[in-house]
């Protein structure tokens, strides 16, 4: 089926329909955020950023987390070997995003000045890669379990 | 929807792993079929009845056993 939404989806048919209806019910849910914004907005003064914020938030927070506990991510991972193995790629997926992150950092916004900052990057830092690996974690973990009920 | 999928793979000596790459799908849909927890298009059982050089009805037709 053609649509300008292909190049979203996965090319197996059933990650596919599973994607798809993850997308659909968010969709749905965006628009009943957007109704109830619309109504609070009448008894609440919520200004356009916050409001808009709430809404993307919505969508992306029910998209990733549905996606990520329907363990169709990791496909392949079905014997503890595979699983250690992809554990083990996470973690280092993990460091090089919080080693590149900290670059990128020093180099365009520059180095801390006070402790202050230093804390505030660490932090962010901190909190970033905390919810990369707990996210990329999860998914394995479902995706194995489901995986080792199929074999 | 029962099928007789794994028997017909086992039979072809083909691992799930190596079927879903001959099919263009991943192992777990394939798992997933066997276990008749997801019911493929017909695209998907055209290229896994070819693979298996078997007809649609030796896979996925339900006889009165079954």
């Amino acid at each position: 089926m053609k649509s300008w939404i292909s190049f979203l989806l996965p090319d197996d048919e059933y990650k596919e329909k599973r994607v798809l209806y993850f997308f659909a019910e968010g969709g749905i849910l965006l628009l009943f955020t957007l109704v109830g914004l619309l109504i609070l907005n009448n008894y609440f003064h919520l200004d356009a950023e916050t409001a808009l914020l709430m809404a993307i938030a919505v969508f992306l927070i029910y998209v990733t987390g549905r996606y990520t506990l329907s363990g169709i991510e990791y496909t392949d991972i079905a014997t503890v070997g595979a699983y250690s193995k992809e554990l083990r790629h996470i973690m280092f997926k993990t460091s090089s995003f919080a080693g590149i992150f900290i670059l990128l950092y020093l180099v365009f916004i520059g180095v801390p000045s006070s402790q202050n900052e230093w804390i505030d990057i660490i932090g962010i830092l901190v909190v970033f890669s905390l919810f990369w690996f707990l996210t990329n974690y999860i998914s394995l973990k479902r995706s194995y379990k489901k995986n080792k009920e199929l074999l | 929807m029962v099928n007789k999928l794994k028997s017909a793979r086992v039979q072809k000596d083909y691992t799930q792993e190596q079927l879903a790459k001959r099919v263009n799908a991943t192992r777990q849909t394939i798992g997933l079929i066997e276990k008749g927890k997801y019911n493929p298009s017909l695209n998907l059982c055209i290229a896994i009845a070819k693979e298996l050089d078997k007809t649609l009805d030796d896979l996925f037709w339900e006889d009165e056993l079954s």
